[in-house]
């Protein structure tokens, strides 16, 4: 039975090593080997994790991110927890409804008794709860929700380790005037995610010049055909079609579009934002569509992995035979950086870990983490402003997504050109 | 389009083109929500009861059809009758354990009954489908690969295929309801139980029959579009209110006015899309199409087009 | 029995009132949620198993309500109340149009219709984004600006007894026997003089202009409307609730709503599996318990008081 006081505790009078003192210490350091670094059974340090995990929100992305969240939980607490006590993360479903979100919310700070709280992925749920955290002084790190909202309100609990839409859409409008598309259709899902990033994809195309053509969808939908042979024989012809879903559906409509022969042809380029490509069931239901898709990625792009990612990568492929997306990237992060914020400021004390929050400079899978403490603007409040993003390229079928070519920003190119058309050489 | 010389036909070409691909993309939607709602309207006929649930069975019936393939290697045409079969079962046990009580007199307002339990059961279904078949969409294999290129008009096969399948159920369905025993007696008890206990027929057979039939023919229409539109828990939430608006304008207890107006409906919504003046809206607003046709006709004449007027169960 | 209807009254009045001191924030946060929807339920108990009209769009007038409610008060800067007052009258009226449009439409028709009704204004809200900012969220004025959610649950706690004591009065007044006829035989009503149309245009503006109340006190609590408060589920929701409370009592659907508001929390930990709890319990209810739970736990507790009585009775005529 390890005794209470552990080693690094024991309190040694200046000057004085009693015998006895030294003898107990060092038969619990021979002896720690042989414990194992499993923490003890001691007081555990309780965190929330918020996120949809069942219908109307996005259950399929949510679940994937409380697996990452379980396992970051998992590793921390094999290699002794953190302040050596072992951590335990409370699960709430919040549906992607705002009203299940502050219950939860609730929920987490009163009967749970967390000391912080990370995850999301429905901007208007995490609006939501982010009053909740505030009205208690509860810590959040904010995790796949890009609404500039959610920093710029600037509360100081809140932290958000994502992009903002801000930083995503800037990029893929910036990509598609770069690589020459003149016009371009837009399927966005109606919902914050959808609207956002239309709104913002939008605005670099005006800037930039280039023509689009902009239709909202019903997350519900599966059957796009008839909008996509409107687009077809739309007068001048497409050149690019962009699809901002993420629900069910987007997977019909890269097929739809591919069997209908819109996108991707060689006179139509095809990508598609939030449909997650990382899904066991990506290929099965894309199928020969996928191949030519272009689509983002809010992870370290794979020349830039570090052993840490690359280990992440593996354990969560074996355990659940796909690739970690970045939203899953962000929640195993989000973990870590509250494990680690907690291990700086040494209690667990609220205002204490948000302090040390303020100066994180953490090595997650996704990069370097800090934040920013400037108001202006005010969306850069609390925001990782280095957050990652590549836009890559499938070339064939069934590769996997860190594999795939990437084609933006350039720094991280791996391959020579923008787009790649379909019968290209 | 700028125009040139010669251009006004091109344009009057292309148009008739893209009309015409749009009304045939329509014309197998429109058969395969006529599916559904023969399925509804025969539960109907017979029952007497609105089923809010027939999207959920519609949705079992994709799911069927998926692991019959995916667990014990059935080809996927057999498939479509592996899950129609399933469907038949299942319909007919929710019948024998939950509507029973719709067919004794000590039960009031038998109406209501039948719309709150067949609510109960979709929610109960939609959730627990959730739990069993986890949340990522799945895709049953194609039934055929490639596509039907014909001039402009391209269509993949597996469409071709649910389109040709579906008119198929459909015959069988008329044919059963017209030309054999059984289906003449359903036929009997939808106009009138009265006369039809007369003749002799009042068996609780012929509900269950009525039931699962109706049941089966929403699962085979999800069998049918699982590869065209990969399933997911909640598929069935669209096609309800379709197949609702199909009913009513067809008129409750026609199943041929339901084939009718299923094709109808089909091909406006496609129509809708293709010509609705702004683009960035007509997505979302052609759902509400058929939700507003529904609401019109039940205004306007509740009968629909073929209906008979509504007896009630009582 | 009647003393002990009364006492039970008093303890849950008790109880309601003494509520947030004996709980913390989070079953507070609960509470008002559940007072939410004892008003929403209540209602359409009125509406449906009372009056027997069959409306699915009930939570479209709570989104109503609550959208008008948070627009007002954002276009044009007018106190939270008058918003919400806004809300109610704005749900009256379309409330009164539907059940007037709605007249010929009988039982699943009558469904059918308020559920295109509802599904068709879910739309709108959705895809008028300028307007109601669609699925990413409205953001709307607080009832109250405090850290504590006590000043919110006491108005939700006044406005379900407000609520309750007019849809009571209602009921026990002849306007009442006049909807209970409707329900049985709409004929045979209009055949003995009722004003069957009058009747039914009252009813939903009633019972609407009680959801719009529901939802700008709702919307203003939350802070953040969406369009998914007048989906199709959340109308499942409060049909389950007044069905396994009782859906021909006002009182059990009342108590139906709280009891399940409070359940589906406790089951939290369950995830999924509540919501097929629920779905199962309202099956099961309607199969086997058709007048709710509450009328069945009160049938057995007149049982057991009259087994008490007669054993009782035989005692005394034993010595």
């Amino acid at each position: 039975m390890p005794n209470q006081k552990s080693p690094e505790n024991a309190v040694v009078p200046a000057g004085r090593l009693p015998r006895r003192n030294v003898l107990t210490a060092a038969g619990a350091a021979a002896a720690l080997p042989l414990l194992g670094r499993r923490a003890r059974a001691a007081d555990p340090i309780r965190i929330g994790w918020v996120g949809p995990l069942s219908p109307p929100g996005g259950y399929a992305e949510g679940t994937n991110m409380k697996n990452a969240a379980a396992l970051a939980a998992e590793e921390v607490n094999a290699h002794g927890g953190v302040l050596g006590r072992p951590v335990e993360i409370t699960y709430a479903d919040t549906r992607g409804m705002p009203a299940e979100g502050r219950t939860a919310a609730e929920r987490l700070v009163q009967e749970d008794k967390v000391v912080a709280v990370f995850g999301e992925f429905h901007s208007p749920v995490a609006l939501a709860e982010m009053e909740v955290f505030h009205k208690y002084g509860i810590p959040f790190m904010a995790c796949d929700v890009w609404s500039d909202q959610i920093t710029a309100k600037g509360y100081p609990e809140v932290f958000r380790n994502a992009p903002a839409v801000s930083l995503i859409d800037v990029a893929i409008g910036q990509w598609m005037v770069a690589a020459g598309f003149k016009n371009v259709a837009i399927i966005a899902e109606k919902d914050d995610v959808g609207l956002s990033a239309r709104t913002i994809v939008q605005q670099e195309l005006t800037n930039a010049g280039v023509k689009f053509t902009a239709v909202d969808a019903d997350p519900n939908l599966t059957d796009f055909t008839a909008q996509i042979l409107r687009f077809k024989s739309a007068s001048p012809a497409y050149d690019f079609f962009i699809s901002i879903y993420a629900e069910a559906g987007a997977y019909p409509m890269i097929r739809q579009s591919h069997d209908l022969g819109f996108a991707p042809t060689p006179g139509c380029g095809i990508y598609n934002s939030g449909g997650e490509s990382v899904d066991p069931t990506f290929w099965q239901n894309v199928g020969e569509a996928g191949k030519y898709l272009v689509t983002e990625n809010v992870g370290l792009p794979k020349a830039a992995w570090t052993d840490k990612t690359k280990a992440f990568v593996a354990e969560y492929h074996k355990r659940y035979n796909a690739d970690p997306s970045g939203a899953v990237m962000e929640s195993y992060d989000g973990g870590g950086l509250l494990f680690d914020a907690i291990r700086r400021a040494g209690s667990t004390d609220a205002k204490a870990i948000i302090h040390a929050l303020e100066t994180t400079n953490y090595a997650g899978v996704r990069g370097q983490y800090s934040f920013s403490t400037s108001h202006e603007p005010a969306w850069h409040y609390h925001q990782f402003l280095n957050a990652p993003l590549t836009l890559l390229q499938y070339a064939e079928t069934n590769q996997g997504q860190a594999d795939a070519p990437i084609v933006w920003p350039r720094k991280f190119a791996t391959v020579p050109y923008l787009y790649k058309k379909p019968g290209a050489a | 389009m700028a125009s040139r010389p010669g251009m006004r036909d091109d344009a009057r070409g292309l148009m008739a083109d893209y009309l015409l691909i749009q009304a045939l993309n329509g014309l197998t939607v429109g058969i395969i929500y006529a599916v559904i709602a023969a399925g509804l309207t025969v539960i109907f006929s017979i029952l007497k009861i609105v089923n809010f649930a027939h999207g959920e069975f519609y949705m079992m019936g994709g799911y069927f059809s998926y692991f019959a393939i995916a667990l014990f290697g059935i080809p996927p045409l057999l498939a479509v009758v592996a899950a129609m079969l399933v469907s038949f079962a299942l319909s007919i046990v929710a019948e024998r354990t939950l509507l029973t009580p719709l067919y004794s007199p000590t039960t009031e307002r038998k109406g209501d009954y039948g719309i709150l339990v067949t609510f109960g059961i979709s929610i109960f279904l939609r959730n627990i489908a959730l739990i069993i078949y986890g949340p990522y969409p799945l895709r049953p294999p194609s039934f055929f690969s490639g596509a039907l290129i014909a001039g402009p008009l391209i269509m993949t096969w597996d469409r071709v295929f649910a389109g040709g399948a579906g008119i198929l159920l459909l015959i069988a369905l008329v044919w059963f309801m017209q030309r054999t025993p059984w289906g003449e007696a359903l036929n009997a008890v939808s106009q009138s139980r009265e006369s039809a206990a007369i003749v002799g027929i009042d068996d609780q057979r012929f509900y269950m029959l009525a039931f699962g039939l109706g049941g089966a023919l929403a699962g085979g229409a999800g069998a049918l579009v699982g590869p065209i539109y990969s399933l997911s828990p909640s598929m069935g939430l669209i096609p309800d209110t379709q197949a609702f608006a199909i009913v009513i304008l067809g008129g409750m207890g026609s199943v041929s006015g339901s084939i009718l107006a299923g094709l109808l409906i089909g091909v406006s919504e496609s129509m809708f899309v293709a010509l609705f003046p702004d683009p960035s809206r007509s997505l979302t607003y052609a759902q509400a199409f058929s939700l507003v046709i529904l609401m019109i006709v039940l205004l306007v004449r509740p009968t629909g087009l073929f209906g008979r007027v509504h007896t009630s169960m009582d | 029995m009647r003393p002990l209807s009364w006492c039970g009254g008093v303890v849950l009045a008790a109880a309601m009132l003494s509520f947030p001191f004996i709980v913390n924030g989070y079953w507070l946060s609960v509470g008002v949620l559940a007072m939410f929807y004892a008003i929403v339920t209540a209602s359409w108990a009125l509406l449906a198993g009372y009056a027997g009209q069959f409306s699915f769009g009930h939570m479209a007038f709570v989104s109503l309500g609550a959208y008008t409610s948070g627009l007002l008060v954002k276009w044009f800067g007018i106190p939270v109340p008058l918003g919400i007052a806004a809300g109610v009258a704005m749900c009256a009226v379309v409330g009164s149009g539907v059940g007037f449009v709605g007249l010929r439409m009988r039982g699943p028709y009558l469904a059918l219709f308020t559920v295109a009704f509802s599904e068709v204004l879910r739309i709108i809200f959705v895809s008028e984004v300028e307007i109601t900012g669609g699925s990413g969220g409205l953001e709307v004025a607080p009832l109250f600006h405090t850290r504590s959610d006590m000043p919110a649950y006491y108005t939700g706690v006044v406005l379900l007894a407000a609520s309750l004591a007019i849809m009571l009065a209602l009921v026990a007044s002849r306007w009442g026997l006049f909807f209970r006829a409707i329900r049985e035989n709409e004929d045979a009503a209009a055949a003995a003089g009722v004003k069957v149309l009058r009747f039914r245009v009252l009813a939903f503006a009633i019972a609407s202009a009680f959801a719009g109340l529901g939802g700008g006190f709702f919307g203003h609590y939350i802070g953040i409307l969406t369009p998914d408060i007048g989906s199709v589920d959340q109308m499942g929701l409060v049909v389950a609730m007044a069905v396994i409370g009782g859906a021909e009592s006002i009182l059990a659907a009342t108590l139906g709503a709280l009891g399940l508001e409070f359940l589906v929390e406790a089951l939290r930990s369950y995830g999924q599996w509540r919501l097929v709890l629920f779905g199962a319990l309202l099956l099961l209810t309607m199969r086997f318990a058709r007048n709710g739970l509450l009328a069945l736990a009160w049938q057995q507790m007149q049982r057991l008081d009259r087994l008490r009585r007669m054993t009782r009775l035989a005692a005394g005529a034993g010595e």
